[in-house]
């Protein structure tokens, strides 16, 4: 008799956090392959070591704080902490940055604030801002497999030199040579998409793209619209399986579609980037489906949703456009965690029986 | 259900309204529908609860040692919130204590205990068959002898719901066949197998509310039932209204909601729209109660859980122990890890197998670990929103949770934590495991206490001013009594007219009396002491 709860409902739908965070990694794996292809071993070491240090950081937080390791590590939260964290930090760079980052993320911006559930902010975020304005230099450097646009050579990222740098990139005390390796590593970086486009190389992305270069050449120097689409379809999973919404990814990205379309002028200067460079040719999908939509720190009502994807969308495009950071998402996912507390007081749904009145027969 | 079916549902059912929330959890259901509704035998034993229903316990007219008789009167109505309770089987009345019923607590509860002789010996019972020969007051009156509740679950004494609507004034009667709970399945077995007395049964509640409308209400995953009930309604004034399938479709307000398209307001009762709801449990014990003319003394029972070998509905008597009807089932032991009464969101774990059977007991579920596993430790909120997706009322359960736990009582008031229904359906879905529906009975009692102290200080607060104030007055009495005294002394000493320059006077004289004292005692002072020296 002890075993049934003590108060109605007596059963459960065993759909448990820790299955929730586990389906946002496996959904992130389209994305992550994706972005293999295109850049190499780097971002699987980034997202490899983000979770063997988140993990034992978040061992080590819960013992300190006296609590159910076991429990709550298998909520896998930290988990997917460390792979939104891996995900978002440049492949190549140098290892300390990464558990810098973690660290950040998971002591400071999560635990410090009372764990799981308590954070205002989102953490993978947070430790990725950190980097971002402590080191600028590592963190625009983003991996180029082949330099179509630096004329580099033919070089197949996947292969077993690919590895060997990327592993060189990220612990260069493994390096024998050093001195050599860090010569041809010095060629192979690129700034984003978004911060080439933001900084100087407009011109040359421009140039890329109306040169008509397939989405699916390896040696195109983009590469970004594939991996998008990879976290797309992640997304999309996570639709399906009714782990997100469709409130706050769909408002998002159609504010900043909207927004992109209503500044682009095909004619003029397209200082501006063309709405599908802001839709595929960056992080919004990512942003959209997996950052944003972090439950502890977004909006938690429905109507909430929609205004947080519209200020976080309305947010990203601003800090691309006319801002001065390389990147957006963060910046922007962060100054709409600032706003979720405001929104879900003003956006709750009306309650039953409550407001309009309506007759019978009516 | 795929999005093309619910499509083609909605194109099936135009009059259907949408609902906000619910949930699909697994049904449970087929293993109890596999065989008919079956009676019971004479249990050895029977406990009848006084309080089986919403209000005032019944009042026993027996004694220990009385021998009754079938459909006898047990215990009346103690007032209009209460309701009869009658003899299930001849039998002798062995005792009249506490005892352990399922009440949700472990507080014992006056009962009944009978021991019956088998021999099943009625008192003699007036059938009406045709009720269209009495009056609504009649039938209202013969109603109300017959000892019914709401059978749904909730228990409501039927007479008294009626005697509310009727004065309000009932447009829409809706029978509520929606059973939407998992393993519940006794008024879907009742449907399926009695469908013509059930139509009978609302016939004659809607001919005592005087509604002008009756819609029988079903979910539209019961498909033997629809088509029972779609037979038996042929020719009918009657409506079939098939809504969508899901939990709590069948909880009042919102089975209104979803055959109406209007909201009970808050604070009102469903008869304040012109709405009586009733089951069709409850349709089907008014049918019993007229035409047969006997009272409540038995109820379609769904007795299943996978310990069980043989789950099905049963035709039980009041009073019977739950073990009995376990046993009755077969039933592996091993398995069995506890029981519940009612389905497996809304119904209460039992203490004991002991207890009763009573009027509302639309459903016993013998649990086996797999189906109800120990309650998973509880993990922290990460406000996911799916018990705000999940919830019928459109709460929002993650914040209501929120202040709960810091016992922000005017938030809680303000997001609504008197319109939850406790339907469960956000606890179900809440992936952390909180028992939300626990905290919110608990900051509603919470709530409850503190409002009553603030009345109890309130009332403190006017005695002690009162108090307060007598006493000013006591004392503004006596000031006055006294300065009046002071006044007709006065009054005395100056023919009614204070003098300042007789007070003088007064004062002068008496200072002269002691210089004069003194200048003689000074005087005879020195005396002696010219003598000394």
């Amino acid at each position: 008799m002890q075993s049934l709860a003590a108060c109605s409902p007596l059963q459960h739908s065993r759909l448990t956090i820790g299955r929730i965070m586990l389906l946002v990694v496996v959904a992130c794996i389209p994305g992550i392959s994706m972005a293999t292809w295109f850049f190499g071993y780097g971002l699987i070491i980034n997202i490899g070591l983000a979770i063997c240090v988140a993990l034992a950081l978040e061992a080590a937080i819960l013992t300190i704080r006296q609590k159910n390791v076991r429990l709550h590590l298998a909520d896998n939260s930290a988990l997917v902490t460390a792979v939104l964290f891996g995900i978002a930090i440049p492949p190549g760079c140098p290892w300390w940055i990464v558990v810098i980052g973690i660290f950040f993320a998971i002591v400071v911006a999560k635990h410090i604030y009372g764990g799981l559930g308590q954070n205002p902010f989102n953490p993978a975020m947070c430790g990725y801002l950190l980097l971002l304005l402590s080191f600028p230099l590592e963190m625009a450097s983003w991996y180029l497999p082949s330099g179509s646009l630096l004329e580099q050579q033919s070089f197949n990222p996947l292969s077993w030199s690919g590895l060997q740098q990327s592993m060189l990139l990220s612990m260069p005390f493994l390096a024998v040579d050093s001195i050599s390796m860090h010569a041809s590593i010095d060629g192979l970086a690129m700034a984003t998409p978004l911060a080439e486009f933001n900084m100087a190389g407009k011109s040359a992305l421009l140039a890329a793209q109306e040169s008509g270069l397939s989405i699916f050449a390896r040696t195109s120097g983009t590469g970004w619209e594939l991996v998008n689409i990879g976290y797309l379809l992640g997304g999309l999973f996570l639709l399906y399986r009714r782990i997100i919404s469709w409130h706050i990814p769909l408002s998002l990205i159609v504010t900043v579609g909207l927004l992109a379309m209503f500044f682009y002028a095909p004619g003029s200067s397209a200082a501006y980037g063309t709405p599908y460079l802001h839709l595929f040719g960056s992080a919004t999908m990512i942003g959209a489906f997996f950052i944003a939509t972090d439950p502890v720190s977004a909006a938690t009502t429905n109507k909430g949703k929609i205004v947080y994807g519209i200020v976080i969308g309305c947010a990203i495009y601003a800090i691309r456009v006319w801002g001065s950071y390389l990147d957006s998402i963060a910046l922007a996912v962060l100054f709409g965690n600032f706003c979720a507390p405001a929104l879900d007081h003003f956006c709750r749904p009306r309650i039953y029986g409550h407001g309009r009145s309506k007759e019978l027969g009516s | 259900m795929t999005i093309v079916d619910r499509l083609l549902g909605f194109k099936r059912n135009p009059r259907v309204h949408k609902i906000p929330g619910g949930i699909k959890p697994p049904a449970f259901k087929a293993s109890s529908l596999r065989s008919r509704i079956m009676p019971t035998p004479i249990p050895r034993k029977l406990i009848m609860p006084l309080l089986q229903h919403q209000g005032v316990a019944a009042c026993p007219v027996v004694a220990v040692g009385d021998r009754v008789l079938k459909y006898q009167l047990l215990a009346e109505a103690r007032g209009t919130s209460s309701v009869a309770l009658h003899a299930p089987t001849s039998a002798s009345i062995v005792e009249i204590s506490n005892t352990l019923v399922a009440n949700g607590s472990a507080e014992l509860q006056l009962c009944i205990l009978l021991e019956p002789d088998g021999a099943d010996v009625a008192v003699e019972i007036t059938p009406i068959p045709d009720y269209r020969a009495l009056s609504h007051l009649q039938l209202l009156e013969l109603v109300t002898a017959a000892g019914i509740c709401g059978m749904g679950g909730a228990g409501f004494p039927l007479a008294e719901k009626l005697r509310l609507s009727i004065d309000k004034g009932v447009e829409l009667l809706i029978i509520n066949a929606a059973e939407c709970e998992p393993y519940i399945s006794a008024d879907e077995a009742l449907i399926r197998e009695r469908a013509e007395l059930v139509v009978a049964g609302s016939k004659i509640l809607q001919s005592i509310c005087l509604a002008s409308r009756c819609i029988i209400a079903i979910a539209d995953d019961k498909t033997a039932a629809i088509t029972a009930l779609v037979n038996a309604l042929q020719n009918s004034s009657i409506e079939l209204v098939q809504v969508r399938a899901k939990y709590s479709i069948g909880g009042e307000k919102q089975l209104i909601q979803a055959v109406t398209g209007v909201e009970v307001p808050v604070g009102k009762l469903p008869s304040d729209i012109g709405v009586l709801m009733q089951n069709v449990g409850t349709a089907y014990a008014v049918y019993e109660a007229i035409v047969e003319g006997r009272p409540c003394i038995s109820r379609i029972t769904t007795v299943t859980g996978s310990p069980l070998i043989t789950p099905k509905n049963f035709e039980t008597l009041i009073g019977t122990p739950v073990s009995f009807l376990f046993d009755l089932c077969g039933i592996d032991k091993s398995a069995h890890t506890g029981s519940i009464m009612g389905g497996s969101l809304m119904g209460i774990a039992l203490p004991s197998t002991k207890v009763p059977v009573v009027k509302t007991t639309n459903c016993l579920i013998a649990t086996c670990a797999e189906e109800f596993p120990p309650a998973a430790p509880e993990q922290a909120c990460i406000r996911c929103g799916f018990c705000a997706t999940a919830c019928p009322v459109s709460l929002l359960p993650q914040q209501l949770y929120a202040f709960a736990r810091s016992r922000e009582q005017d938030q809680l008031i303000d997001y609504g934590l008197f319109d939850c229904i406790e339907c469960g359906a956000c606890a179900y879905v809440c992936p952390s495991q909180i028992p939300l529906v626990q905290y919110y009975r608990a900051s509603k009692a919470e709530i409850h206490e503190h409002r009553a102290q603030q009345l109890q200080s309130a009332h403190w607060q006017t005695r002690f001013q009162y108090h307060q104030y007598r006493l000013k007055e006591q004392k503004d009495e006596a000031r006055e009594r006294k300065s009046s005294r002071i006044e007709t002394q006065a009054a005395k000493t100056s023919n009614g007219h204070f003098s300042r320059v007789r007070a003088r006077e007064e004062i002068a004289d008496a200072v002269a009396r002691v210089k004069a004292r003194k200048s003689k005692f000074i005087s005879s002072s020195n005396i002696d002491q010219e003598k000394k020296d």
